[in-house]
């Protein structure tokens, strides 16, 4: 197997790893076996990825002011009973 | 019922009453009435109330469970808009049409699946929506799957350089990632960073499975591009 048929099937390789041909040729490839671990490293790097950012809090004030527009929100006259 | 702003605690209280006249509105947890737990995730939030039971009270209309709702998902929402448009601006706007969505539809939650996973489906269905208005999806989708020759990923064949493990920090890859393509961009989102399943985003997206499964690698090898070019520019500018 050659690089070009090998990484011809390197979606399949990287998900579900490669049958024993393949596997034959990422041992004695370093060009396909650092493509392999790169393509790894990405995914699981991406899976690491928290979210960190907050939205501006002129998304929430927009969220009241779209709730009231629309008239789901009522007035504090409108309560049953006390702010808590 | 009160509103305080999650992120400013001392702040003076807003009052805002969410159309459900006939809801009991219970003050504090501890006089909450008992409630069956629904099948999600136990989170706690701030007032000591579980996610559960705040669902359960913005669904009868309680604004002060849904602000805390907002407040214990918002950066996930969020971030997911922000990875797939790449745009602060529409981030915000599309933060805020999911969560107005959610106030719409939380009284249609039945717990089969976790709340978290209910609602970040409704935020992609709402980014997704607002992607193909703009037109975008159309055209990068065909984009990807018929890449140019200079944007697409580039075979590796007899080239070998130093790998990437160790080598990408958070910063460099949400940087490599916003300046995808927008059709790899979206499937690597997916996918990879927020663990839709193949058969979930070809439905998503209107598209094949294969068509998933290719997008996705070509995005990968983009990023590897784009983060090796980063590693050079890099090294270069402490020269």
């Amino acid at each position: 197997m050659n690089c070009a048929e090998f990484q011809r099937d390197l979606p399949l390789i990287i998900d579900t790893g490669g049958i024993e041909e393949q596997e034959e040729h990422l041992r004695s490839c370093d060009v396909c076996r650092g493509l392999v671990s790169d393509l790894r490293y990405i995914a699981e790097q991406a899976k690491l990825l928290i979210p960190m950012l907050e939205p501006s809090p002129k998304v929430w004030d927009g969220i009241q002011e779209k709730l009231k527009r629309e008239g789901l929100v009522k007035p504090v006259q409108a309560r049953r009973s006390g702010p808590a | 019922m009160a509103i305080r702003r999650t992120a400013e605690p001392e702040e003076k209280v807003e009052v805002l009453r969410i159309a459900a006249p006939e809801t009991q509105v219970v003050a504090t947890p501890e006089s909450a009435p008992k409630r069956p737990v629904l099948n999600t995730p136990k989170k706690i939030l701030p007032s000591g109330m579980s996610e559960a039971e705040a669902i359960e009270r913005a669904k009868g209309g309680d604004g002060g469970c849904f602000e805390a709702l907002y407040g214990l998902h918002k950066r996930r929402v969020y971030s997911l808009c922000l990875r797939m448009t790449g745009n602060t601006a529409e981030a915000e706007d599309l933060t805020q049409e999911a969560f107005l969505q959610l106030y719409r539809k939380i009284a249609t939650f039945r717990g089969e699946s976790a709340f978290s996973t209910w609602l970040h489906r409704l935020a992609v269905n709402v980014v997704l929506m607002h992607l193909r208005k703009k037109g975008l999806p159309e055209v990068s989708l065909q984009e990807t799957l018929e890449p140019a020759e200079e944007d697409g990923p580039k075979k590796d064949i007899g080239s070998q350089d130093q790998v990437l493990a160790g080598s990408i920090d958070r910063v460099n890859l949400e940087r490599a990632i916003e300046s995808l393509p927008p059709g790899y961009r979206i499937i690597f989102v997916l996918h990879d960073i927020e663990g839709y399943e193949h058969n979930e985003i070809a439905e998503m997206m209107g598209c094949s499975i294969g068509n998933s499964k290719s997008q996705l690698h070509k995005a990968r090898m983009k990023l590897r591009d784009l983060l090796k070019v980063t590693r050079v520019e890099r090294a270069a500018s402490k020269r």
